[in-house]
Order: structure tokens, then sequence, then C-alpha cells
């Protein structure tokens, strides 16, 4: 009898690894090994068809003080962060106008969220379009309400590119933002506000003291899958502007693909990957503690 | 609420809509007009709307090609991902020795962005002889963590007496999952045909690393290097992009509710 149970067992147990394998190696293979990979690569030199061979901290210290792109880079992939708190921001003040009884709520989150499904390849091409000095929609109404008389080519220029480029950001991921956070809203007890509107507040205390407060959760999982999605923003800027003027618009992960696959140096552009992925790791870390350590659990741009 | 504050409230929500539309607006009436290409002012409305720039655009580029070259990778990934994430899912609800461990390898794998990986697994793809393959393309994205995680939390929630019913009348663990467990989570497997779905279509970084011959390319891949040949001021590529964006917004729209319960129900349940 205990023999049997024993194979019993085992042949559950087989069938479990049978089940869980084909997964585990999708990650294995193509998220941990590399990931490993990477940190060796980014303290080796290394070209394709050389042997590897050990270079220390030689790529970091390039990297940190002799190359100064890779400042600049990193100063436009702070201020390309800045999205992500403008859209939380209007998403949280949409999802509050939408999460009221009025007439075609539902027709009007379907509107905002629209724009996130689309592929982030057209919606560049789209706003390259609407940014266009000659014809673009974007110029055209700012000189039909008068506020520029002369057309700007925004994408061309070094003072409004990025922002150019955030405001198409914020334009797609906004929608997004305000379902995760209509559920958060959903999620609060309503006897909560009415005790509160029988107690006396005001509206403006019922947002700081109750909704604020317990949309903590929502707002801090928003945070981590928006500095998820802008670190990885890579189509939009491909799209868009190709990280010009000069390196106006160029991030970290424009600048890895165009170290590695256009100028094939692949072990530099391997220690620049390392820092983008500590730089990642650092912010979701903070975001967590931040948001008591259960927000960003999952995230779903994977 | 007060009647001001219901007129205020649609007047922002309008504006607001108007502003999330105009850009679609604007790329689709400047792929059914082009008016607004060589004429300023650009006029609002659409005059005489013409197909002129699709038919144009078909000729252009072999948009059955791209398009079939897309199916095709988002076939593999959609099927693999219901196989793969359910069968892992399933695996997950029972007890195993490791099984804390590899619950940690996968929350630790989720915080692996992909593309902070690109360069070993361009490498690691070269190395085994699958670049410019669809299969390359679709190798790194044929499970995700998250869609596993849906279906274990979905496959816990089925009544074990059920379960234990089926174990009584002689089923198999497999056939369990395949005729119990899969059939009781209906809503958990579209989630995962839709966002893989989606999350395939829109992929566009690592088909660029893979794809060396114009032969392999997908779509979006095919939209920038039409990007690259021709100027802004092509009709045909408004009407390619719009092409483009049609299959990922009727996909959408179809499933528009499982969509925004998996994305949300996914990103707050776990």
């Amino acid at each position: 009898m205990t023999v049997l149970f024993k194979t019993r067992r085992n042949r559950e147990l087989a069938l479990v690894w049978f089940l869980l394998i084909p997964a585990l190696a999708v990650f294995l293979f193509y998220r941990v090994i590399p990931l490993l990979w990477n940190v060796v690569l980014s303290f080796s030199f290394w070209a394709p068809g050389k042997p590897l061979e050990f270079a220390g901290l030689y790529h970091y210290e390039e990297m940190f003080v002799y190359d100064d792109a890779f400042w600049v880079v990193l100063k436009n992939t702070a201020v390309f962060l800045l999205a992500t708190p403008a859209a939380i921001v209007i998403a949280l003040g949409l999802a509050l106008l939408v999460d009221q009884r009025i007439r075609g709520r539902s027709v009007y989150r379907m509107i905002i969220f629209l724009p996130y499904p689309m592929m982030v390849v057209a919606v560049g091409i789209v706003w390259r379009w609407l940014y266009n000095d000659s014809v673009g929609l974007v110029n055209y109404a700012l000189r039909a309400i008068g506020i520029i008389d002369q057309p700007i080519a925004f994408l061309e220029s070094y003072d409004f590119a990025m922002l150019a480029i955030i405001i198409a950001a914020v334009w797609q991921i906004v929608g997004f933002f305000m379902i995760i956070i209509l559920t958060g809203l959903q999620n609060i007890p309503p006897h909560l506000y009415e005790a509160a509107v029988i107690d006396g507040a005001r509206a403006h205390h019922r947002f700081w003291r109750i909704t604020l407060p317990l949309l903590r959760p929502s707002l801090f999982l928003c945070f981590v899958l928006g500095i998820i999605a802008s670190f990885l923003s890579f189509d939009l800027i491909f799209t868009m502007t190709d990280g010009g003027p000069g390196l106006a618009t160029e991030v970290l992960i424009t600048h890895i693909y165009k170290l590695s696959f256009e100028l094939s140096r692949f072990d530099y552009a391997a220690a620049v990957t390392v820092v983008m992925f500590l730089l990642f790791i650092l912010l979701t870390v903070i975001a967590n503690l931040l948001a008591g350590g259960d927000a960003g659990k999952v995230d779903i741009a994977d | 609420m007060s009647l001001y504050h219901r007129i205020t409230s649609h007047v922002l929500l309008i504006l607001i809509s108007i502003v999330m539309l105009a850009p679609i607006y604007w790329v689709v009436k400047t792929s059914l007009t082009g008016d607004n290409i060589f004429t300023y002012p650009p006029s609002l409305l659409t005059n005489k709307p013409h197909l002129f720039f699709y038919v144009e655009a078909w000729y252009m580029v072999d948009f059955v090609r791209l398009f079939f070259n897309s199916v095709v990778v988002a076939t593999i990934v959609v099927v693999a991902n219901v196989f793969l994430n359910a069968m892992a899912g399933y695996a997950l609800t029972k007890q195993f020795p490791a099984k804390k461990i590899v619950m940690s390898f996968l929350l630790m794998s989720m915080m692996i962005p992909f593309h902070a990986t690109i360069i070993p697994a361009y490498l690691l793809t070269a190395e085994i002889g699958l670049m410019n393959t669809k299969l390359g393309i679709a190798l790194p994205s044929l499970s995700h963590i998250v869609c596993i995680l849906l279906f274990k939390s979905n496959f816990e929630a089925v009544p074990s007496s059920l379960v234990q019913a089926a174990r009584i009348d002689g089923l198999s663990e497999w056939q369990i999952l395949t005729r119990i467990m899969m059939p009781l989570s209906k809503p958990a497997v579209a989630t995962n045909i839709i966002l893989s779905f989606i999350w395939s279509w829109n992929e566009f970084l690592w088909p660029l690393i893979v794809v060396r011959s114009p032969d392999q390319q997908t779509l979006p891949l095919g939209l920038v290097s039409f990007l690259g040949s021709f100027a802004d001021t092509t009709g045909a590529l408004y009407a390619f992009c719009v092409l483009v964006i049609l299959p990922g917004m009727l996909v959408f729209l179809l499933a528009q509710r499982d969509f925004i319960r998996g994305l949300t129900s996914g990103a707050t349940k776990g």
C-alpha cells in the first residue's frame, strides 16, 4: 500500500513538473539567463566573433566619467519619467468625473480608454502628423487661438521635442490609469461618505480624508506601471524623433538600442542596461515601500 | 447632484472626449481625403472622402504579407499562452515540495523587464538559429506571468468538491484540467487571449531586432519602414496607419468588458 501511495505521489509530482516546465523554461531562457549574461557582458570586452575578456569596471568608468552622452540620456530619462505623475493626476480627475452618476458615462470612459490598446508605433506616426509644422492640427489650433503666431516644428525643437513626446505618451496611457483608479474608487465603501456627510464634512474634506487615502494602492499601482511604461517607451520615441534633435529626446532604452544594434558595442550597451535595470528596481522598490508593500506586486506591462 | 454641477461635468467630459478623439479623427480624415496635407488652413470637416490612399497603400506595401506574418506570430503567442499559462497555473494550485521556490522564481522574473535583457536575448536567439523567423519573434512572449497568476486564482475558485467528484469518476489530472478547470474559467481564458494578442500585435522592439529580411516583417515593422522611405506627406502612410490600428481596435471593442476587467483584475488581484 505504501509503495502504491509513493508511486501515485511520484506520478503527481512528475505531472506538476511536466505542467510547470514549459512556462518556467520561457522565463529562464528569456528573463533570468539573459539578465545574468547581461551583467557578465557589462564587465567584459566582447564583440561578435571575439572571445570574452575580463574588463572589470572599464565600461562603467567610461560611462560615468568619459561619456557625456550618457548623462544627457540619463537626464532625459528622468524628465520623461515625469509623464507618469502628470498622467496620474489627470487620470484621477477623469476617474472622479466619470465615477459620477451622469448619463453616458460608459461612453466617456470608452472614449478616454480608446487610445490605450492602439499600436504605439502607429500612435507615434499619428502624433508626428499632428505636430507637423506646416499643416499639423496642433500648430493650426495654437495659431487659431492666438497662442503662437509662427508655426513651431515641435519635434525638431530642442525646447519642445521632449514635451511633445510626453504629451503623446500621456494621451495614450491616461485612460488605462483612469480604469485602475476607477476600480479603486468603486472599492471604497459608500457608508464612509454617508457617515462623513452626516458629520458635516465638506466635499473637499471628503476627498482629502477619505478618497485619496483609500486610493493609495491604486495610485501607486499606476505609478509602478507608469514607470515601467516610460522606461520601455522605445516605440514612441523611435517613431516620433529617434532621439533627436541631437540627443534631446534620447532616453536609456533608445540609447541602448543604438549602442548595440547600430554601433555593435554590445559590451558597453550591456553596462548601460545594468544601470537602467538598477534604476528601474530602485524606483519600483521605493514605490512599493510608499504604497505599503503591496501595490505593483503584479505588473501587467511585463 | 445639482443641474449646474451636471452641466459642468458634461461640458468638461465633452471637451476631454474631443481632445482624446481629435488625433484619431485627424489621421482618419487625412487618410480619407488628403485635403489637409497640402492646404493651410486645414479644413476641420471632411469633404469628398475617397479611398484612393487605401488603394495606393495596398499597392505600395505588401499589406497581405505583413498582416499574415503578424497573424502567424500572434497565433503562436496566443495558443502558447493559453496552454503554458493554464498548465503552470494549475500546477501552482497543488502542493509540492519546491512550490515556494517556483513562486519566488516567477515573482522575481516578473521584476525583469524584457527590455533589460534584449542584448543577451538577441545573442541567444542567434545562437539557436531562430533569427529572422516567426518563432524567434514569438519566443520571448510564449508565456506571461500575470496570466499564470490569473489562471491560478481562477482555478483556486473552482469548488474542490467538483474536482474530487471528477477524481472519483476516474478522470486523470490532465482531464480535470481540460474538462473541468478550463471550461469553468472562461473569463480567464478570454483575458489571456485578448492580452497576449494585443501585446504580440503591438510588439515592436523585439521584431525590429530579430527580423532581418522584409519577408518576415510584421505590421509595425512594415509601418516604420514605410515611414522611413516616404515623406510625411504621403497620404498612403496614414491609410496604412489606420489599417494597422483597426484590428487591435476591433478586438478591443468586441471584448471591451473582458479586456478592462482582465487588466484591472490582473493588475489589482494577482
